[in-house]
Parts: C-alpha cells; structure tokens; sequence
C-alpha cells in the first residue's frame, strides 16, 4: 500500500523536549532550524525526511493528537497516558527519560498528625482529576478533585484544601511549599507512542520508526 | 436558570443525519447487504428492544454497562435497547432457526444505542451491518466471513483496507502457562494489548514466551513465522496453526489485501474464542469493523462480522450529490415520464415560474428539462 500522507511527530513543549531531542536525533530525525530557535512562532516543522513532521504542543494534547490519528507518533509522559487512558494508543517503548513520580502530598504539619489509612473522603487539588479517583477509589476512599493546571503546591498554603496530588522529581517544589509526600501512586517515564490505526495500516513504516527509537535509547542505555 | 432548551438541541452522541449524508448511509447499507445477499447470507430483522436477560446472554455479556433499559408496562418485565445486533442473531440461530440446515447463513443491518460513546467514536446510535455463519468449525468459514466482510466494504466504496488478525485467548493462555493469573495476568494483557514493553517488563520481568508475543506484531508475512517459533503448545499452539491457515486460506484468495497480526489485541473480543480480526483503513480512526469465531450459547460453533457505518462514512471519499432535473410547471406528463424514464432524478414545479431556469437553481437542480431532453444550466 502506498501513503503519501506525512507522518507527524507530536512531541511535548517544556522540561521532556530536552530530554527528548538528543533521541530524536539520534533516531535520524533532523528538525528545520526554525525548531531551535525560541523567537518562531511555527508550531510545525518540517525534518530532514520529507515525508516526516514535527508539530510542537503542550504535553497533555501529546496523547490527544496522537489519540485521534492527527499526529502518528509522540512523546508523552506516563501521567499522561494514564490520565486520558486512551485505547487507541500505543506505547511500544519507554524512552528512560523525563523520570519522575506521582504523588500524594499534604503539609508537613498536617502529616505529623494525620494517618492516611483511616481517610474516607479527602479534597485534591490536581491536573490529574481520572487517575486521583481511581487511586483512591481502588483505596476506598472518596475522592473530590479539585482541577488546576498548575502551581498546585500553592492551594494547601491557601486553604483551597489540604491535599495535592501531583508529578514530584526532586522533591525540593514540595519543600519550598512546606509539603511532604505521604503516597506513592505511580512511577513516571516518558513513552514513544503510536496511533492504533497508524499501526495498524502503515505498520512496516511504523515500526521501522520504534525500532530508530529503540536503538537511540538502546545506545544512551549503553 | 429555567431557560427553554433550544429544541435544535440534542442529547449528546445524537444527531441528525442531512440528506446528503443520510443517502450516502443508506447506499453504502444497501450496497453491503447486497454483497452479503449474494454469498448465500439471508436477512433477517430482530426487534429493537427485547427483554434485557436476553439481549445479556452469551455474546451479550460484555454490554451490560452499555444498555438503555426500560420497564415494560405490559410484562412488568426489564427491556433492554440493543447496544448490538450480534447477540439477537444468536440468539434467533438458536431458537426459531434451530432447525434451518446448517451452516446457516444470516445478515442484518440496523440501528444500535449505546449509554455512553467514547472519545474517539462520540456517537451513542450508530447503524450495524453484519453477518454470521452458525454450525460450522471449518477454518473455511473463517476464511469466508473475512473475505466477505473486505468484499463488501469494496463494494461500498472503501478500496484501501487493512485487517488485522489476531487470537484474544493466545495471550491468557500463554499468561496462564507461565504461572500468572488474577491481577497480574490483567495487568500483562492490558500491556501486551497497549504493545507497552516498559510495563510489561515490571510485570513478568524478562520472560521471552511474552516478549516474543510482544514482538510478533505486524504485518502478517513476518509476524507469523515469529509467533510460529514460539515454543507453545497446547490449545494455544493449535490456535496459532489455525491462524496460519486461516492467513493462507486469505492470501490464496486476496494476494495484495493488507494483513496484519496482533496477539495481544483483546479490547470488544471477550467473547471470542477463535481467530478474531479488526478492519481499519488509514487515517479513520477506530476500526471499520470487526469479526471472529466464538460458541453460541447452546455450544454451537458461530463465526461473523460486524462493520460500524459512522466509521464506514468517516473512510468513504465524499462523493458528489447526484444530478437532480427539474421539470419545469406545465411539463406534460408523456414528457415527465421520458425524463425519468432516463433514469433522472426530477424535480417538479409545483407551481408556474416566471424563470424555470432561475427556479431550477434555486432549488439545488444542476439541469432542466427542456422540451425532449436533460439541458445542463
């Protein structure tokens, strides 16, 4: 079968993008100079390979492009795969990168105090409103989540409510805030992910691109 | 607070279909049942709603979460609102057509509600089209249903189609002979059928039974002799031997058709037992359709297909409407009648106009009839 519909790469802005680069490039994939420079407005960009692109978007619509087929593959977090858990995604390959933890973290003053086996409801502040309930709904407890998009360490300071549930690498955010992490939910890396359908109808393309992905990682591992 | 709804406004997932759109459904509905009619594939039309234990059992069982349900005033009995046709076709194999020759060969079409779409297929009604073979285990019915499902699609206008084959009960059994079960096995699948090698890896450590279905994914000319090399036997092992066939009896029939494997695909194949496949064509999202062999709920061997019209229409190329003549006021009826006769589709003034041609473009009509023949305006 021949295509001759572009292959998109979606890949995050911010924190993974450096991380994420050095593997792109080792996989052969050259971005325009226009990717590099911080002046340009462009959001798509074309590589060394004409019939590969590069769009650039925030790291939650990573998965959503990827989701409904407008880009084939991405670099997206675990967090948020696991929040949006779409089913037709794939996420053939852990890329070692972007590690990082989902946690549940309080006041420091509070924690001294409070035994979180004996919870049965809690408020969260959270970017992560579907995996919040359905940890502490496999925990038995109810969970009410309150949705913000970011700085989430400043609502137990404010009294927004008590309890935060988000992304931790170092630990020095939470700190600065007075917060200590009373739960672990999940370990977090970066992912290579594929469009089902893409997968499934361009799969020598595909998984010829895994396999450039894999080697990079193989070799940075090396 | 208590403002009137705007009536244009329906509930979410439900929608009305215009009439471009509407007849390019109902061709491609007509052009599919053609194509089953002609491989010896009788219709037959189940109710819309029916008690809910029925619409539950056997293949049913995975829709529980997805029934409307409503109380029948005269039974006092629960009724469902069929989220699929497949398990009322069962069901009538089973009881009315019990006794028809087997192998039975039945098709359907129909509307199907659903409580909840997904993100990526929003709709909550959507049209089923499908077929089903009962009483025979022969791989040459699996073989048929396929290439039937492909025909049909072709001939609905859909050229560029990929089927992706795969086993749903491969990969339990393989989980299951290598020590896991409960939670563990669930969480193998979910990361064998999301090709999610970092998750798997901290669930079944560096097992190369699994990996090596991990790896047997793609197209089904390299992927096979992977799955192939594996050492499992068992119910499992003659179940990839079936896939093998059932890809050779493909190929034999359908050397360029796009094929792919997937053993760790599972996702709307729970009551699968066989070789299972999925339909896609590029750049729509979801599957087109999807079929497979399972057992019937009187044990008796079934095998069929079910394609999604709303997917069927997102791959079909946007055709152009079809030419409309309008016959101007006063046409005499003798000349009508040739008109249409030619095969046009007309539409008639009803009342005198002082521009036929201006009218004719008012009302969407490409051509006029003029005296004894179309005229393009």
């Amino acid at each position: 079968m021949t295509t001759t519909e572009p292959l998109v790469i979606a890949l995050p802005k911010g924190r993974i993008l450096k991380e994420a680069m050095p593997l792109v490039r080792a996989a052969g994939i050259e971005p325009e100079a226009a990717f590099d420079d911080p002046k340009s407005r462009q959001l798509r960009f074309a590589t060394n390979h004409p019939g590969v692109e590069i769009i650039r978007v925030r790291s939650f619509d990573v998965a959503t492009f990827v989701a409904f087929g407008a880009a084939q593959l991405g670099i997206a977090g675990h967090d948020v795969l696991m929040e949006f858990d779409y089913s037709d995604i794939y996420a053939p390959l852990d890329l070692g990168i972007g590690f990082c933890r989902l946690a549940v973290a309080e006041p420091a003053e509070l924690s001294r105090t409070d035994d979180p086996s004996r919870w049965s409801h809690v408020r969260v502040a959270t970017k992560y409103p579907h995996i919040t309930a359905t940890h502490f709904a496999k925990r038995g407890v109810q969970a009410e989540c309150i949705k913000l998009n970011g700085a989430m360490e400043l609502a137990p300071t404010l009294g927004l409510c008590r309890r935060i549930v988000d992304l931790v690498s170092t630990g020095s955010t939470l700190k600065a805030n007075g917060l200590v992490e009373v739960e672990h939910i999940a370990d977090i890396t970066s992912r290579l992910i594929v469009n089902r359908t893409a997968l499934k109808t361009r799969p020598v393309e595909i998984q010829g691109w895994i396999e450039q992905f894999r080697r990079a990682v193989d070799a940075e591992a090396a | 607070m208590n403002e009137p709804v705007n009536k244009a406004l329906l509930p979410a997932g439900l929608r009305d279909a215009l009439p471009e759109e509407a007849e390019r459904e109902a061709t491609a509905v007509f052009s599919l049942m053609n194509a089953f009619r002609a491989e010896g594939y009788q219709t037959v039309k189940p109710p819309l709603m029916e008690f809910e234990q029925s619409l539950l059992s056997g293949p049913g069982g995975e829709l529980a979460q997805q029934l409307f349900r409503l109380m029948d005033p005269i039974s006092q009995q629960m009724m469902g609102l069929r989220a699929d046709i497949t398990p009322q076709i069962a069901r009538i194999a089973a009881s009315r057509l019990a006794g028809s020759a087997r192998p039975l060969r039945l098709c359907y079409s129909g509307q199907v509600l659903r409580v909840r779409g997904d993100q990526l297929r929003p709709e909550r009604q959507f049209t089923q089209a499908g077929i089903e073979l009962f009483g025979s285990d022969a791989v040459k019915a699996d073989v048929e249903i396929v290439l039937l499902t492909v025909a049909a699609l072709r001939a609905a206008g859909l050229q560029d189609l990929s089927i992706d084959l795969t086993v749903p009960s491969l990969a339990p059994a393989v989980l299951t002979g290598q020590g896991h079960e409960g939670a563990t096995a669930d969480a193998a699948r979910e990361a064998l059928d999301g090709k999610d090698a970092g998750e798997l890896r901290g669930i079944v450590g560096d097992d190369p039974l699994i990996f090596g279905l991990l790896e047997a994914v793609g197209p089904a000319e390299t992927a096979m002799p992977r799955l192939q090399a594996l050492d499992i036997s068992g119910l499992a092992g003659q179940q990839i031997a079936r896939l093998a066939e059932t890809i050779a009896g493909i190929r034999a029939v359908e050397p360029d058709l796009s094929l792919t494997v997937d053993p760790g695909e599972y996702r709307g194949f729970e009551y699968q037992t066989g070789v299972a496949f999925s339909v896609f064509a590029p750049g729509v999202r979801g599957e087109i359709g999807r079929g497979g062999r399972y057992v019937s709920e009187t044990g008796e061997p079934a095998v069929g297909a079910t394609v999604y019209l709303d997917s069927v229409l997102r791959a079909l190329p946007v055709t152009v409407s079809a030419l409309r003549v309008y016959l101007p006021f006063g046409t005499a009826p003798d000349d009508a009648r040739r008109c249409r006769e030619q095969g046009n589709r007309v539409v008639a003034g009803l009342e005198p106009e002082a521009d036929p041609e201006a009218e004719a473009r008012r009302l969407g009509c490409t051509a006029i009839w003029h005296k004894i023949e179309v005229k393009d305006i």
